[in-house]
């Protein structure tokens, strides 16, 4: 703890005014370490390290090993097997065809949720009417917070409200559907086919987080600076341009983190998927990586092998962010950084 | 969820379950540390310990030797059955043995509670491996005692074991030649009505699939389906083709499909079998739009709506839809159909795949306490204890009295059971090998009509195939 100190106290060295020492020029962070730094460094660095090794870093890298092991998860050996789980995946059609379907969600609900909680955004800020002050639609308040509804009600409940919406019997979708003629709805399986179980789950979740992200970016477009918007209207722009030319370059990086959180959302997705599909989907459509490692290690007992999969799906995860990063300083430039 | 091979019983509702589930998967799979974390292991315990090994004693009151005073660690699946079956036995356990104290524990996350344990090296005595969360056997099969010893001790009357079971009902706990499960609940797969219904209308359950299509198009006539069917629980289609072509073509479909043959799944018994069932989805009998119907929901449109006649499944179903039947229903279970009058095994023959595995793992501190629980739980009034109150035959033959208490369920799975004689048979590789999910998918489709027999034939040989040719999968060969 103590490091070895000259000087009687570390107060009492800074603050001595007549040391004639050439080495007193005292540099701001080049402090000593005395005891009140120490337990500084102790309380606010050293235990939420310790923590964070323990509790993230350790698992993390046992994880990665025991995807190199043949471990079933119950025997006190892990048998080391190489790479052999990799190849497998690469094999599995499985496992392929679930991340394929983690990818596509991946790739469509961030790009949805966030251009559609924009344009909210945009119709309770400056989407009103065009005369007088810049300012939203009417009742706007009410839709925000209305908006915000899903957010608060858990994952799990979300999807067990809308796998009742989407019971083919007598699920509320089907009954609108039918109720307005169009009676080829009539208990048609929206979770049981293979072509729109994906779709509808994907309406789950964009859902879900639509009001979210469009309060996160009201708070965005607020803060930029409302003369903009005056001026952008003076010189003749309609909503659409000024959304699309003022609005949108003026949140770039609060889409920026949307995008990232949403996408991290997507490649898990596991409650919506498990409480929607429990079982998958129709010939596997809305499988993703996610179920599968738990189905491996908790009924197969291939503990090993999904480990493999997670070390896969946090790769993903890492390529992805540093995708977008990357992209939005493309397209910002340098100070993509800033807002 | 209840699959045929999967031993859940289930008297909650689904929704429970799910959610149980997905909260405590969602606890480890917030993304990245998820996928990753989900994986750690506590550290390798030793293997030394208190461990009392079990030795046979030859005392008819203590054959495996329980230490007096000693403590049996029980943790039994908290479903449909609940715990208290076992809790009356652990009652019992301690009048018989001096000083000794049971402590059961019930959960519904056996693999993630249990799996610290067995790395650990610290299991529990005795263990009912149960519901959706259970431990796949072949994970921990070279860690388990071998039973067969408490089915050669007598039980708690004197009488052996052995000479009180139901005939067929050990091969599912087999494993590489050694008993490594006692599954405790007899369970009677067949095809359920409500009788009422069926005597108001002069229906009688069908011996064929002939008139299962006649009794479809009567059905029809009344705006009602021959049967209803959940996404999670389409495999229950599965167990009735087999059950039904096992009866056509006899044992070596049975031992065929079960063996993951290369021609299992072109059997000309099955493949006819398949071809009717094809018929009954073709001309519209199926209740439309199970493919995305939560499981219990679509067993209500049966009990309940009564939109459908007849559904396939376990015999836990009386107790699954106790809260979601019609009055009167009396709920009665018959023999699968065949495809002609003259199947190689009798109509009467069932399926008696038993439920509920118990596994007594040999590192435990008490194995012989482990064993002992077991011992009672067979003995007559443990036995008789849980088909009172669960409305459900275990394994123990002999102990459920001509009224059933009163359930018309549990009265016709007796009967079935006296009807079938030896003409049983039971299976356990769908559960065995993690098939459900695969074959849920290939039926969800087949019985929408979205594919057809030759689909679903080649889909099942192909998910046989795979495993086969996995190295990694220890295969079970059955016999």
């Amino acid at each position: 703890m103590t490091t070895a100190d000259p000087a009687p106290t570390g107060a009492l060295a800074v603050d001595e005014p007549s040391s004639p020492s050439p080495r007193r020029t005292p540099r701001r962070g080049r402090r000593r370490w005395d005891l009140d730094r120490v337990s500084l460094v102790a309380v606010f660095l050293g235990i939420p390290f310790t923590f964070y090794v323990l509790m993230v870093l350790y698992p993390f890298t046992q994880a990665a090993y025991y995807s190199l092991t043949g471990w079933s998860g119950f025997s006190p050996t892990q048998p080391f097997v190489g790479l052999d789980n990799y190849v497998r995946l690469a094999q599995d059609d499985g496992f392929m065809s679930a991340l394929g379907n983690s990818l596509t969600l991946l790739v469509v609900v961030p790009a949805v949720t966030i251009v559609a909680s924009f344009a909210l955004a945009v119709l309770v800020t400056f989407g009103g009417p065009t005369s007088g002050g810049v300012r939203g639609l009417r009742g706007s308040g009410v839709y925000r917070v209305v908006s915000f509804f899903p957010y608060v009600v858990p994952a799990i409940v979300i999807g067990i409200i809308w796998s009742q919406v989407f019971n083919p019997a007598n699920g509320l979708l089907n009954g609108l559907l039918t109720l307005v003629g169009l009676d080829r709805f009539q208990d048609f399986a929206w979770l049981g086919d293979a072509s729109t179980a994906m779709p509808a789950s994907i309406v789950v979740i964009v859902w879900a987080f639509i009001g979210f992200y469009m309060v996160l970016f009201v708070a965005a477009i607020r803060s930029i600076d409302l003369e903009l918007f005056e001026a952008a209207r003076l010189d003749g722009a309609g909503r659409f341009r000024t959304a699309l030319h003022v609005a949108a370059p003026g949140i770039a990086g609060s889409v920026r983190t949307a995008y990232v959180y949403m996408g991290i959302l997507a490649l898990d997705a596991f409650v919506y998927m498990q409480a929607l599909n429990p079982t998958g989907g129709p010939e596997g459509s809305t499988k993703v990586v996610t179920q599968e490692i738990y189905e491996t290690a908790f009924t197969r007992g291939q503990f090993g092998l999904a480990c493999a999969m997670g070390v896969v799906l946090a790769v993903v995860t890492l390529v992805f962010t540093a995708l977008v990063f990357a992209v939005v300083r493309l397209v910002r430039g340098s100070d993509g950084r800033t807002a | 969820m209840t699959h045929p091979e999967t031993p859940t019983p289930t008297g909650r509702p689904v929704q429970r379950r799910t959610l149980l589930r997905a909260v405590s998967a969602a606890g480890l799979l917030t993304p990245l540390g998820a996928s990753l974390a989900s994986c750690a292991a506590s550290g390798s315990g030793s293997d030394s310990g208190t461990t009392t090994s079990a030795a046979n004693t030859g005392d008819p009151k203590n054959p495996f030797g329980v230490a007096p005073d000693s403590t049996v660690d029980a943790v039994i699946f908290d479903g449909g059955y609940g715990t208290d079956y076992a809790s009356f036995a652990a009652k019992t356990l301690e009048g018989e043995q001096q000083g000794v104290t049971v402590k059961v524990s019930g959960t519904t996350q056996i693999a993630q509670e249990l799996q610290p344990r067995f790395v650990g090296g610290n299991p529990p005595d005795i263990i009912d491996n149960s519901g959706a969360n259970a431990i796949g056997l072949s994970a921990i099969a070279s860690q388990l005692e071998d039973l067969q010893q408490v089915i050669d001790a007598p039980n708690l009357e004197g009488t052996k074991i052995a000479d009180t079971l139901y005939p067929n009902v050990l091969g599912v706990g087999m494993y590489d030649g050694k008993l490594a499960a006692v599954n405790y609940v007899l369970t009677v797969y067949a095809l359920w009505y409500s009788k009422t219904l069926f005597d108001d209308n002069g229906w009688a359950p069908p011996k064929t699939w002939d008139e299962a299509l006649a009794l479809g198009a009567e059905a029809k006539k009344q705006d009602k389906y021959l049967f209803t069917w959940g996404k999670e629980a389409a495999s229950y289609y599965l167990t009735m083709l087999l059950d039904s072509a096992i009866k056509s073509g006899g044992d070596e479909v049975r031992l065929a499909v079960a063996n993951l043959q290369p021609d299992a799944w072109s059997n000309q018994a099955l493949l006819d079998t398949l071809a009717k069932m094809e018929e009954v989805v073709k001309q519209g009998y199926m209740r439309p739009g199970g493919a995305g119907t939560q499981f219990t929901a679509a067993q209500a449109q049966w009990s309940q709506a009564q939109e459908a006649l007849l559904y396939p499944s376990g015999s836990w179903i009386e107790n699954e839809m106790k809260n979601a039947t019609a009055k009167d229903f009396t709920m009665t279970g018959a023999p699968a159909p065949t495809v002609t009058d003259s199947p190689s095994m009798p109509y009467e023959a069932i399926n008696n795949t038993p439920n509920e595995p118990y596994v007594v793992p040999s590192k435990g501190k008490n194995t012989a306490g482990g064993l002992e629980m077991l011992r009672v739980m067979l003995s007559t009034e443990a036995a008789t204890n849980f088909a009172k109150t669960k409305l459900a035959p275990t394994i123990v033959s002999g102990v459920v009295p001509k009224d059933a208490f009163g359930s018309s369920a549990l009265a016709s799975q007796v009967a079935m059971l006296e009807g079938a004689g030896t003409n049983t048979f039971s299976y356990n590789f769908v559960a065995y090998y993690g098939m459900t999910a695969d074959v849920n998918v290939l039926f969800n489709s087949f019985l929408s009509g979205s594919s057809d027999a030759k689909t679903l034939a080649a889909g099942m040989q192909k998910i046989s195939d795979k495993i086969r040719e996995d190295d990694s999968v220890t295969k079970v060969q059955v016999s």
